[in-house]
């Protein structure tokens, strides 16, 4: 039977990564308005930005499906593309060149809701092998 | 930042008022008044930073400095939590140039005042000649006159008095210079700027970039003796250089008046140079000289103009004279609206003749003092006193703009005359009953001006002119006994333009006509 509320937890999550990624993209420019943020600084965050947002859409994607569907190798497969997405949250909360309170809280929030849904997933796995 | 301080300038000494400073004592601190730096943080951009705060406590006896070290929050969700690079909140230190940067530094930096080498000069030349050819090239105002090798020179005092010949003459720039040149009697034949051949040998292009040359004949030659003597030269065509006589050198060029005549289209076709020659000795030096260029349209007749078309200020008001006639002849003989002119001896009977010419916006009042004695006459009195005042020959119009032609008649504005007496009209009527003399003792000129045209640059133009004279009677004195009175002439200049009134566009209307065979069965 396909868990309600791993279902529930990325439904929620495509929601708050749309939010999530919008406001760090307005707070890179705010930053690279108001700070002094040289090329060489601006052009990694940015890229690894995009990149999550193309591993994130992957993972909820593979997850959801695994779910619906019951299977358990979309939900591996998606379990191992959430801990990249947890390495590069990490990065936005420590290693990003300007880390402003604000980022911290979002990206607080992100890594919480992945840790949740890797819990979630892993006792999804469990119930369908 | 418990360690900055930055009013502490002062090395091993105590700073007046500064709370932070280590080499203070706490005496010293009992004698300030205030603290110059209260407080001392890090960037408050920052979400948390160390700030270290100086007070005085002046209640304390006796007052004493508190310093406190405390953690300041900055409460906005943007505060920066932590940055991961270093030169983030300092200003950067700049390159240090060395000999592999510096041509990548000097590319990036520099600019016409620090370069390389000035070859985009040459470049912009080899360029435009072969794209321009078929353009044709004319002076204008203020571009600098070409000859043959190089520009017309001028010289002229730069920076200090001394001639610098590097200077060159504006197309249509009149202009008179003066400057000192230092030239030594033995070396007189070598030094080119003071021979005649420097000013007239190179030819001027007619247009700018041709071979159109026009040659510099010289007009005239002006001999100029030791103690300043003059004597104009009759053969003017023989070159004259500077050569070694008695101990003196003759020949020396002290002024040059250069006279270009050009076409309306931009060329010149003439050129003419008059020269004033002179001779110095061992105690002459160093010489001054003089330089003047000016030029004349081809065809017309140079008359000054005080303004185009609007008066300039500070140029003279032209007027003159309308013949009898009519219907009205084409000539006016141009002359000046003048005043009389104050002279240091005050005494109007002693300096007739001397006037100065009114100039545009420029108010003026002059006098001098009448003494009248016993034996005076009236008539011839008011006669002199009437010349005096008003001049040989005061004109009767005032040219309204400041090229007013003469064919326009309608561009002059005659001057109103007008008497008035000192007194008031009872005694005046009274004094005429009595047949006493009446003396005209002032004169005021008063010209009222608009401005005239577009608001972005108006022109001046004189509307109307007035000459008032004052009179007032001359009492008869007792033989012996002498008056002075004092007699004034003045001009006032009043702007009587009326405040801009903006013009609007017309609004927009409907233009809704029927076709033509709307009514078509009824009509």
């Amino acid at each position: 039977l396909s868990s309600v509320p791993l279902q529930i937890l990325f439904y929620v999550n495509g929601i708050y990564y749309i939010f999530y990624f919008l406001a760090t993209l307005a707070m890179i420019v705010y930053k690279s308005q108001v700070f002094s943020y040289p090329d060489d600084f601006l052009a990694p965050d940015l890229a690894l930005l995009f990149i999550m947002a193309i591993l994130e859409v992957l993972r909820l994607y593979l997850g959801s499906k695994g779910n619906l569907t019951e299977e358990e190798a979309p939900l591996g497969l998606s379990l191992v593309i959430t801990v990249g997405s947890v390495i590069l949250s990490v990065y936005f909360l420590v290693w990003q060149t300007y880390v402003l309170k604000a980022d911290v809280i979002i990206n607080a929030v992100l890594l919480f809701t992945y840790g949740l849904e890797s819990v979630l997933q892993v006792i999804a796995i469990a119930a369908f092998v | 930042v418990a360690k900055l301080c930055v009013c502490d300038l002062l090395v091993a000494q105590c700073d007046v008022n500064c709370c932070c400073d280590p080499d203070c004592s706490a005496a010293d601190f009992s004698l300030f008044t205030t603290c110059s730096v209260p407080i001392v943080t890090g960037d408050s951009r920052l979400c948390s930073q160390k700030a270290a705060i100086y007070s005085l406590d002046v209640e304390a006896n006796p007052p004493e400095r508190i310093f406190k070290l405390i953690d300041q929050v900055n409460p906005s969700v943007f505060c920066i939590h932590a940055t991961n690079y270093k030169q983030a909140l300092s200003f950067s230190s700049p390159e240090m140039p060395t000999s592999e940067n510096f041509d990548q530094l000097l590319k990036q930096f520099g600019s016409a005042s620090f370069s390389a080498e000035p070859d985009n000069w040459n470049m912009n030349t080899d360029a435009q000649n072969p794209s321009d050819v078929n353009e044709t090239y004319r002076y204008k105002y203020g571009v600098p006159i070409q000859t043959v090798d190089a520009f017309l020179r001028l010289p002229s005092p730069v920076v200090s008095s001394w001639c610098s010949d590097a200077n060159p003459a504006g197309f249509l720039v009149n202009q008179a210079t003066k400057c000192i040149r230092s030239v030594s009697v033995e070396k007189c034949g070598n030094i080119q700027a003071v021979s005649m051949l420097f000013y007239i040998n190179s030819s001027i292009l007619a247009v700018p970039k041709s071979s159109q040359m026009v040659n510099i004949t010289v007009q005239s030659i002006v001999v100029q003796s030791l103690n300043g003597m003059r004597t104009s030269l009759n053969g003017s065509d023989v070159l004259r250089l500077p050569m070694i006589l008695d101990e003196l050198c003759i020949n020396i060029v002290l002024g040059v008046s250069y006279h270009i005549t050009y076409t309306d289209a931009g060329e010149i076709i003439e050129a003419a140079a008059s020269f004033v020659l002179g001779a110095i000795n061992k105690e002459a030096l160093p010489i001054q000289q003089s330089f003047e260029i000016s030029f004349t349209q081809v065809h017309t007749k140079p008359v000054p103009l005080s303004g185009n078309p609007g008066y300039v200020v500070g140029l003279p008001i032209r007027a003159g004279f309308r013949p009898q006639g009519y219907p009205f002849p084409n000539t006016n003989k141009y002359s000046q609206l003048t005043i009389l002119q104050s002279t240091s001896n005050q005494d109007c009977l002693a300096a007739q003749g001397a006037r100065t010419p009114i100039l545009f916006g420029y108010n003026m009042i002059s006098g001098c003092k009448l003494r009248i004695t016993a034996a005076m006459k009236c008539q011839p009195l008011t006669q002199t006193l009437l010349d005096l005042l008003k001049g040989q020959s005061f004109p009767e119009y005032v040219a309204s703009f400041g090229n007013s032609q003469a064919q326009d008649v309608l561009d002059w504005v005659p001057i109103t005359h007008l008497h008035t007496s000192e007194q008031s009209d009872n005694e005046r009527i009274y004094n005429t009953f009595q047949g006493s003399c009446q003396i005209p003792v002032a004169l005021e000129i008063e010209v009222k001006w608009t401005k005239y045209g577009s608001l972005v640059n108006p022109q001046a133009r004189i509307v109307n002119v007035t000459a008032t004279i004052t009179t007032t009677t001359l009492k008869q004195l007792p033989s012996g006994r002498e008056r002075t009175i004092p007699i004034t002439s003045s001009v006032v200049f009043t702007d009587t333009s009326s405040p801009a009134e903006p013009g609007y566009k017309a609004w927009p209307t409907i233009n809704a006509k029927l076709p033509f065979d709307f009514f078509f069965p009824f009509v």
